[in-house]
């Protein structure tokens, strides 16, 4: 049984630099209400505890097997199959696992020790870094999130979180003082799009955004560009609408989507959904640059 | 001319054309391969050599060598003086007689160019003058004379650059310093760097290799003043000191032909930038930025640079000192001053001279231009694999960690102390005892001593315990892997009782063979030192300091100082073939782990925790160093971000109480590019350890440890 106070986490990664400034700690907090078909960390989708398996660390020893109450594994002369259908997450198997092929998706962990982490890096953190909250969605998490923060603001250690803004409007007003930075995805303007890519509305993420920018809150807008999906007009156009009604946003990144993440679906029993095609070039990138430039937006 | 980048970036240009040629034909191999024509001078003529004593062949040999060596001009250069003697280049003093070489030569010292630059060479042969008067009649009057002889012997080689000079046009500034410099105090800048670069030059001619000490500290106020007279410009004081820089790659040769294929970038010619004097003042002025504007712009890696921070550094300079790291090379190391100086004073060097300090030419810490200075190794893996584990014999027991660690201890007393007799025998004076001690006879280095403050007073060679300070410093190798190695089998042995100590010995002898999970289970379940786990990084603290108390023991026994260090510098490459397989994983003759560094490959908490772990051991009790190497992917010290980052992790080193680390830049596939096409990667330059080498010139095995270090680190 899961409990309020412990927080879903998928990893936690020490010296980051690209999760806002300065010398950052990023915490992922698992579940998302999006299904981005760009996903970069798809293990952070779902809440439920799902059991990664990495086959080219198996060294085919066979200990999944025997300890497995469902017969999930088996072991083929050269193959290692896992049927998740079998699979309840009791993680018997990954206790079992010499070589680190078998790993849980989810750990439970406690604010306390995510700050015990966190705090590990205080020295390198200087007036810039800090914590980022990521994921995954923080928000879906939204009462776990704020305790973390609010922890985080008590010891005096700086905030960040990168939030595709798809989440309780109800939160914002305690949720903003407690963030230095939103690092905030702006995946798609096109409503039709946007919820045909990511399975959502963007409404409300917009919304929530002019919200947490009328309360005084910072932002940095993040914006994936996805080869003939979202590198149109209309999108760039809705980037530069956004841009110039807030008042607190620092500049705008654009992001070229990358591969990457598609093969991070193997560890979860799943094809790679990477695609080439969606990956711009760096032309691309800089005609994208100019356009949004040219329409006033400052970009980092 | 493009000056290599290796992460694709793209060099200011800020010099004249002119110099930028000179650097480029210097790093192409134009001065290195020239001194290669000439290897060395004869002394076959000698009748009387056999029954010479061998100071006086020493004597005969640099007279040679002032006077025959052949004189270079180069096309355009601001500074005079050149070492071109190829044999020099091997450490060696270029004469031969027989064909064979005469002596070695010096390393491993910074000389005192201080006195050159302020006092000149005149107030040097005055103490020598006054020396000889004091030694006449006693056994010290040869040394002595040989320091009147060798001050007359740089007066030769300087008479005959002032010779070639003065007929030639384009050259009047350089005929006009050298008729003052080095013999007079420099009166302004340029001519400061022509001191500092004639006597350098001299040294290196007679085969050492000294390196250069605080450049800032030596040179800023000659700027500073200058700068303020409207005497020279910035621009024309940055290409003055580029060719300084320039001049120091006249050793490039573009072969590996020393110390086993590790590079032909290593004399040991160190600088030290910023950091506080004497009197706890920041030296930090525009010589230091001038300085990293030339290595920014040639990317020279031949003068591994060193910069001093402390808590109040400002953020300014390592933002610019960030901006030059990016680049990659390894060309700026760092020290934690702080620590360093409460190191040394903590040792017993007073507060003044502490805040003097330097390196020797790698990073090992000395006072300049008084310090004897020499290190000794050991591998600590070896003394647990072979000594405490007796090579892993099936009848080896213990009841508990604590027993192993205690009977460990032991073997590692042992080996301090096996260097203590051994060293001590060596350069104590036969037929004397430790407690009445003499300094014993050595090769002759007349010419080096007479820039080591102590030498010329006390009429005693510089490793015959002239300096004033004579240091002997016991380095402990192997460091992360003994302590890998008591740590998994404290935790699968005694904690967890996975095994028993007999049944780990066995999978030890066997390496691991038939084990596969157990080896797998032990990799992925300890976190090893470098991954900021106090469990294990508690039994390193404990290791460095049990190591420290037993050479300060045998401290102050005789004449000379036993401060500890840790270093493998490459050792972990010719010490692999003597290891078995240890019980963090790794199967015999692997290279493991360099320095106060990780295990290569067990580091997955990135470079935070590595200098957290780096941080925990009481590093004050290292006198002569610690030094940690850090790798960084060029994409982590991307843009504004990285620049911040990189601020950051000095920053958190230095309050963390970090001694000294070495950052370097660079993508391992790179370097596997550099090695199928080192064509095309000529100036590509990596920190091997207390150096920079060109990675084309290291020995394939030297580059495949470089690769491993940087793909798994």
């Amino acid at each position: 049984m899961k409990k309020d106070n412990l927080i879903s986490v998928t990893e936690i990664q020490r010296f980051c630099m690209h999760d806002g400034p300065g010398v950052r700690t990023t915490v992922f907090l698992k579940g998302c209400p999006l299904r981005c078909a760009w996903c970069h960390n798809p293990e952070t989708q779902s809440t439920a505890q799902q059991i990664l398996y990495y086959p080219q660390k198996c060294i085919g020893c066979g200990a999944c097997v025997a300890v497995c109450p469902r017969g999930a594994h088996r072991l083929t002369e050269d193959a290692h199959l896992f049927d998740r259908a079998l699979c309840q997450g009791c993680r018997a198997c990954v206790a079992a696992c010499c070589s680190g092929a078998l790993e849980p998706s989810r750990k439970e962990m406690t604010v306390e020790e995510i700050l015990t982490v966190v705090e590990k890096d205080r020295a390198f953190y200087g007036a810039l870094g800090g914590i980022t909250l990521s994921g995954g969605e923080p928000m879906a998490q939204p009462e776990n999130a704020l305790a973390l923060l609010r922890e985080c603001r008590r010891r005096g250690i700086g905030t960040a979180m990168e939030t595709c803004g798809y989440f309780d409007a109800s939160y914002l007003e305690a949720l903003v003082p407690l963030v230095d930075l939103f690092l905030w995805d702006f995946k798609d303007g096109n409503p039709a799009r946007h919820r045909e890519y990511t399975g959502v509305d963007p409404a409300r993420i917009r919304q929530n955004l002019c919200r947490v920018d009328a309360l005084g809150g910072v932002s940095v807008l993040r914006c994936i560009m996805v080869k003939g999906v979202n590198m149109q007009e209309d999108h760039y156009e809705a980037i530069a609408s956004l841009w110039h009604s807030l008042q607190h946003c620092k500049h705008v990144e654009l992001l070229p989507y990358h591969a990457y993440g598609g093969s991070k679906m193997i560890p979860l029993g799943m094809e790679d959904n990477g695609r080439r095609e969606w990956i711009p070039s760096e032309e691309d990138m800089e005609t994208a640059k100019n356009i949004l430039i040219k329409k006033g937006i400052r970009l980092k | 001319m493009t000056f290599y980048a290796p992460n694709g970036r793209v060099r200011p240009v800020r010099l004249s054309e002119s110099t930028r040629q000179f650097a480029w034909d210097s790093l192409n191999q134009k001065y290195g391969q020239d001194a290669l024509k000439t290897m060395a001078i004869s002394m076959d003529d000698l009748e009387n050599y056999e029954s010479m004593t061998k100071l006086e062949r020493y004597d005969e040999a640099i007279y040679r060598i002032a006077t025959q060596a052949p004189i270079r001009i180069c096309p355009d250069e601001k500074l005079s003086g050149a070492a071109t003697l190829g044999m020099a280049i091997n450490h060696r003093v270029p004469a031969t007689y027989g064909g064979k070489t005469v002596t070695y030569s010096i390393s491993h010292l910074t000389i005192d160019f201080e006195t050159v630059v302020k006092y000149g060479v005149n107030h040097i042969r005055a103490k020598a003058e006054a020396a000889l008067q004091t030694h006449l009649g006693t056994e010290r009057e040869p040394f002595a004379r040989s320091c009147i002889h060798c001050l007359n012997c740089l007066d030769l080689w300087h008479q005959r650059y002032l010779d070639a000079l003065s007929s030639m046009p384009g050259y009047e500034a350089n005929y006009r310093n050298l008729q003052r410099v080095p013999h007079q105090p420099a009166s302004n800048f340029y001519e400061a760097v022509q001191s500092i670069w004639f006597i350098f030059a001299f040294n290196r001619l007679c085969g050492n290799w000294p390196g250069v000490g605080r450049l800032d500290y030596l040179l800023g106020d000659y700027l500073e003043k200058d700068l303020r007279d409207g005497t020279v410009t910035l621009d024309e004081a940055r290409e003055i000191l580029a060719h300084f820089f320039i001049k120091g790659c006249e050793w490039i040769t573009g072969n590996s032909n020393f110390q086993n294929g590790s590079g032909d970038a290593q004399h040991y010619q160190n600088i030290l930038l910023c950091g506080i004097d004497e009197n706890g003042k920041e030296v930090t002025n525009q010589v230091t930025y001038l300085a990293l504007d030339v290595l920014e712009e040639l990317g020279i890696s031949d003068y591994p640079t060193s910069v001093r921070l402390n808590a109040n550094t400002d953020p300014k300079l390592l933002r610019r000192l960030a901006e030059v790291m990016r680049y990659g090379g390894g060309i700026l190391a760092v020290y934690g001053e702080d620590t360093v100086i409460d190191s040394l004073t903590k040792y017993g060097y007073s507060l003044t001279e502490a805040r003097k300090f330097a390196n020797d030419g790698c990073w090992e810490v000395q006072v300049p231009g008084k310090t004897f200075f020499a290190y000794i190794p050991f591998d600590s893996l070896r003394v647990l694999q072979e000594k405490t584990l007796k090579g892993y014999a099936p009848d080896r027991a213990f009841d508990s960690f604590e027993d192993l660690y205690a009977a460990y201890l032991v073997n590692v007393q042992e080996a301090v102390e096996a260097i203590y007799r051994d060293r001590t025998s060596k350069l104590l004076k036969p037929n004397f005892r430790e407690h009445e001690w003499q300094w014993g006879e050595q090769k002759p280095c007349t010419v080096i001593s007479l820039f080591e403050g102590g030498c010329i007073e006390s009429g005693h060679s510089y490793v015959e315990g002239g300096p004033v300070y004579n240091v002997l410093s016991p380095h402990i190798g192997g460091l992360a892997d003994a302590v890998n190695s008591l740590y998994v089998i404290k935790k699968l042995v005694f904690d967890e009782k996975k095994l028993s100590f007999a049944e780990l010995m066995t999978v030890l002898t066997n390496n691991w063979e038939g084990n596969e999970p157990l080896r797998q289970y032990v990799i992925k379940t300890y976190p090893l030192y470098g991954n900021d786990n106090d469990e294990v990084d508690a039994i390193y603290a404990r290791l460095l300091n049990d190591f420290s108390a037993f050479c300060r023991q045998l401290d102050g026994r005789c004449d000379y100082k036993f401060p500890a260090g840790v270093s493998t510098f490459g050792r972990q490459l010719e010490w692999a073939p003597f290891r078995m397989a240890s019980p963090h994983g790794r199967r015999a003759h692997e290279v493991l782990a360099g320095n106060t560094s990780p295990t290569p490959g067990s580091d997955r908490e990135g470079a935070t925790a590595i200098i957290r772990s780096y941080c925990k051991a009481d590093l004050v009790n290292l006198p002569t160093g610690a030094a940690l190497d850090l790798k960084l992917l060029p994409s982590s010290v991307e843009g504004e971000d990285g620049l911040d980052a990189l601020v950051a992790l000095l920053q958190g080193f230095v309050a963390l109480g970090g001694f000294f680390m070495q950052p370097d830049v660079v993508d391992a596939s790179v370097l596997r590019e550099a090695q199928e096409h080192p064509e095309d990667y000529q100036n590509l330059s990596v920190r091997v350890s207390g150096w920079n080498a060109r990675f084309v010139t290291l020995c394939k095995e030297w580059q495949d440890m470089v690769i491993d270090q940087h793909e798994k680190g």
